[in-house]
């Protein structure tokens, strides 16, 4: 057991170490630098060499890459090309507005499949069930932007009722002020991740209906319910959770779309706006830890097998 | 397990919110608060570092400027310099500040920080854009080549406070444009001189302590969200009608029209599409304004190529004779523009509205072409992909072009390719735009050795004309070697001037007063006012 996870871990460092190597390959191989970054920018060219002196990017490529690797093993994500500021820092003032906006959209999401799923799995054929395999087939065909901009003429311009842009009215905006804000940008990623996980859902029900042990169970009387909770979910998880560990590294790096539309200010856009800017530590750190986050959420999925199905257990 | 750590972050995330929810419960009423638009966030607030357009703007906020040009004919006026005089030997001013000036903190704002200020420009740690403007200042050459300390220390010879109010500037040559460049503001010594250089952009003393002496004093900020500022009660020309600004980031043009439409939004500066004007201007609420701007968009000609025809001026000239720009301006730009045939602009002194080269003659192009013997070729035109107006610049030329036996291969490109175009070289012709001085002076973009003459314009008799332009300080003689430099920028044809676009703002009804300076949204700020609003006279 622990020299599978110690062999998962090795992996894991050797993947990510990968990544930001070829990241900083790709980065480096646009020719400019930030400040040129936008044309039409009024520049001093004294300035410019002098600021990639101070920025140290003045240097070789490889001792450039060797020194953002040593800082990053003293835990220092380095400073934002920018901004003139730590990238951590940067991340932190913006993370929270995200995961205000992708948890519960993760959670109304996958909550709304799982009961929508197997209810049309157990009407499988129904009106019901035809109904909502339609309407997930539309949301996940829907471009989410457009949707985003459908919403947004609907109930902010048609109707009036919702704000088109932003997360709080004033400085000293309450907590229903900051609800109200959320809803449109949540809708619309409701409707994207929705679609995404019903499918899933419904056909991991389906597959775990059609097993012998549920006819036996009900055979044996048991309330259709019973049935449902006792052994069609437990079965059904395992996909489940393989999808739905997948997307968690997305409701740390948000919901780029949804932040871009709604004006939503997440950490979506900053990453937009330093990759468009070429800010190179941010996009170095973006990378890195998305990567992790990838591989860590691999890692829970994994641990979580163990958790729901006894034979991986005993196997291992 | 994991759910309970997702339950705990969905808590705290709540928790913060709610907290701050609670912080402060202001005593301004709605009607005394300004939405504005803006397409990004500020970068920085220290208006020396600022680079992009979004931070200088905010950055004129809380920092006046020393000098101001006029907005219609763009003359040199006093800011917080009330006076200045020009010595004899016309390469010494005197400028005197205003009495009385205080930064927010209450302390004097004096000759010492206006020296300050200069002395950091001209530092050699300094990354910022305004060096440049000061190395005509005796001794600042000198000053950034030898770096003696970190901080903005030392002296530059040119460079003498005489009293509080008073500061000599003497330049080692005569150049008539200066006074037009110190229009940048001054920042605080006493809070910046124990700052180093390399570590002054991002400073709090220009935030958190909010230390300014601008119409708006720092609140606060949320990066990616808003910033907010107050009115200055100190502020020299006055405390501004308007209690707050709330400065509202929505990169997100249609969410910033419906917001606008929804009156969440009072002002959607500068950066109108000429599309939306119609509609906003139906709306009973709101009203559309525009002024010219020191702006233009051109089709950069890349002339370096090997064996390319473009290195043949005839050629140059067909092209730049093709568009019709006074239909493109009419039917594109919706009137939206002034039609540019040469670098100087309808807002500079020397202007020539006679001057233009020859109308869009389709025959006397191809007429051009056969003479350089090149009656058929093919050019790669390249454009950032996105951006309407030039997509459409670019289908009208290469139809023109088309019947002059010219075949345009039209390249909208990614951002980021495009820039890699451009920096490599690979196009033909690329739509761009630039900005211009408030002098016509034209040496940044046609000296040969200008800071930014990209495409490498040479040509000695303009670089003469240019020199004499900027050393005589008659308006008149300025005026004809201006217009003469021009004639003959024009006849080389080095890139396609096509127009100047104006910035177009839509307001709330309610704002009154509301005026645009051609390099300054906020420039007469503390006369703007929200007259009318809540029943309030």
């Amino acid at each position: 057991m622990i020299r599978i996870l110690l062999n998962r871990l090795w992996q894991t460092v050797i993947v990510l170490f990968g990544v930001t190597l070829i990241t900083f390959l790709i980065m480096h191989s646009a020719p400019g630098h930030p400040l040129q970054a936008n044309p039409e920018l009024r520049l001093d060219p004294t300035a410019v060499e002098r600021w990639l002196e101070l920025q140290e990017l003045d240097g070789p490529l490889p001792a450039q890459y060797l020194s953002w690797l040593s800082r990053l093993f003293r835990g220092d994500f380095g400073m934002s090309l920018i901004y003139n500021r730590p990238v951590l820092e940067l991340a932190l003032e913006r993370l929270p507005a995200t995961l205000f906006l992708t948890v519960p959209a993760f959670l109304l999401a996958l909550g709304l499949a799982i009961s929508c799923g197997t209810w049309a799995a157990l009407r499988q054929g129904g009106f019901g069930d035809r109904l909502l395999g339609l309407g997930s087939l539309a949301g996940l065909s829907l471009p989410s932007f457009w949707l985003g901009i459908i919403l947004m003429m609907l109930f902010s311009y048609g109707y009036p009722w919702l704000p088109a842009a932003g997360m709080r009215t004033a400085e000293d905006s309450s907590v229903l002020d900051i609800l109200i804000h959320l809803i449109l940008p949540l809708t619309m990623l409701v409707v994207g991740s929705f679609s995404y996980y019903f499918r899933y859902v419904r056909y991991a029900v389906l597959a775990v209906l059609s097993q012998d042990f549920i006819k036996i169970a009900r055979a044996r009387g048991f309330t259709e319910l019973y049935i449902v909770f006792r052994y069609v979910l437990p079965n059904a998880s395992l996909p489940i959770v393989t999808v739905a560990a997948l997307s968690l590294p997305l409701l740390f790096t948000g919901a780029l779309v949804a932040e871009y539309v709604f004006s939503w200010p997440g950490i979506g856009r900053w990453i937009i706006s330093s990759t468009l800017a070429r800010d190179y530590p941010v996009i170095m750190a973006v990378n890195l830890s998305t990567a992790a986050l990838v591989a860590l959420s691999n890692f829970l999925a994994d641990l979580l097998y163990l958790l729901i199905d006894p034979r991986l257990r005993f196997k291992a | 397990m994991l759910w309970s750590r997702v339950l705990v972050l969905i808590a705290i995330s709540f928790v913060f919110l709610f907290i701050n929810g609670c912080q402060k419960s202001s005593e301004v009423t709605n009607s005394q608060i300004l939405h504005v638009a803006a397409p990004a966030s500020p970068i920085t607030l220290n208006p020396l570092f600022a680079r992009d357009a979004v931070s200088l703007e905010a950055a004129a906020l809380l920092h006046p400027q020393l000098l101001g040009t006029n907005p219609y004919t763009l003359e040199v006026e006093p800011r917080l310099f009330a006076s200045w005089e020009l010595h004899a030997d016309n390469l010494t001013y005197h400028l005197r500040l205003r009495e009385g000036l205080l930064w927010s903190d209450g302390t004097p704002l004096t000759a010492d920080d206006v020296a300050f200020t200069l002395l950091l420009i001209c530092h050699a740690d300094y990354t910022g854009w305004l060096y440049p403007l000061l190395r005509f200042v005796e001794g600042a050459e000198e000053y950034r080549k030898t770096r003696h300390s970190p901080y903005a220390q030392g002296a530059i010879p040119g460079i003498r406070v005489i009293d509080e109010q008073t500061i000599a500037i003497r330049l080692k040559q005569v150049h008539a444009p200066f006074l037009s460049y110190l229009t940048f503001p001054p920042l605080p010594a006493h809070k910046l001189q124990n700052v180093k250089v390399a570590d002054m952009e991002e400073h709090p003393s220009l935030k958190n302590v909010g230390v300014g002496a601008g119409p708006y004093l720092f609140t606060s900020w949320r990066p990616d969200e808003y910033l907010l500022v107050r009115a200055n009660p100190d502020y020299y020309l006055g405390k501004p009608e308007i209690a707050e600004i709330y400065y509202r980031i929505i990169p997100n043009i249609e969410a910033q029209v419906i917001e606008l439409l929804a009156g969440k939004l009072d002002l959607l500066p500068t950066a109108v599409k000429v599309e939306d004007v119609e509609m906003l201007a139906a709306d009973r609420q709101i009203r559309i304004h525009k002024n010219s701007r020191l702006v233009y968009d051109y089709i950069a000609i890349n002339h370096k190529q090997e064996n390319t025809p473009l290195k043949d001026r005839r050629v140059r000239q067909a092209l730049a004779m093709l568009l019709e720009k006074d239909e493109l301006v009419a039917n594109l730009l919706l009137g939206f523009a002034e039609v540019l045939h040469g670098p100087l602009l309808p807002l500079h002194f020397a202007y020539d509205s006679e001057f233009s080269q020859e109308k869009g003659s389709l025959p006397a192009a191809r007429e051009l072409l056969l003479q350089a013997g090149y009656p058929q070729f093919k050019l790669k035109l390249i454009f950032n992909s996105g951006n309407i107006v030039r997509e459409n610049v670019a289908l009208l030329f290469k139809e023109q072009a088309a019947q002059v036996g010219v075949d345009v291969q039209i390249h909208a490109l990614e951002w980021e390719a495009f820039l890699a175009a451009l920096t490599n070289g690979d196009y033909d012709l690329a739509i761009l735009g630039r900005s211009t001085d408030a002098d016509p002076d034209l040496s940044f973009h046609w000296h040969s050795q200008g800071a930014g003459n990209r495409t490498g314009y040479a040509n000695e008799q303009v670089d003469r004309l240019l020199e004499a332009g900027a050393a005589v300080l008659d308006r008149g003689k300025r005026t004809e070697l201006y217009r003469q430099s021009q004639a003959l920028i024009v006849a080389d044809a080095p890139i396609i001037w096509l127009y100047s676009r104006q910035a177009i703002h839509a307001a709330s009804a309610d704002l009154h007063n509301f005026a645009a300076h051609p390099e300054s949204l906020f420039y007469n700020v503390h006369l703007w006012s929200l007259a009318g609003r809540d029943g309030r006279p």
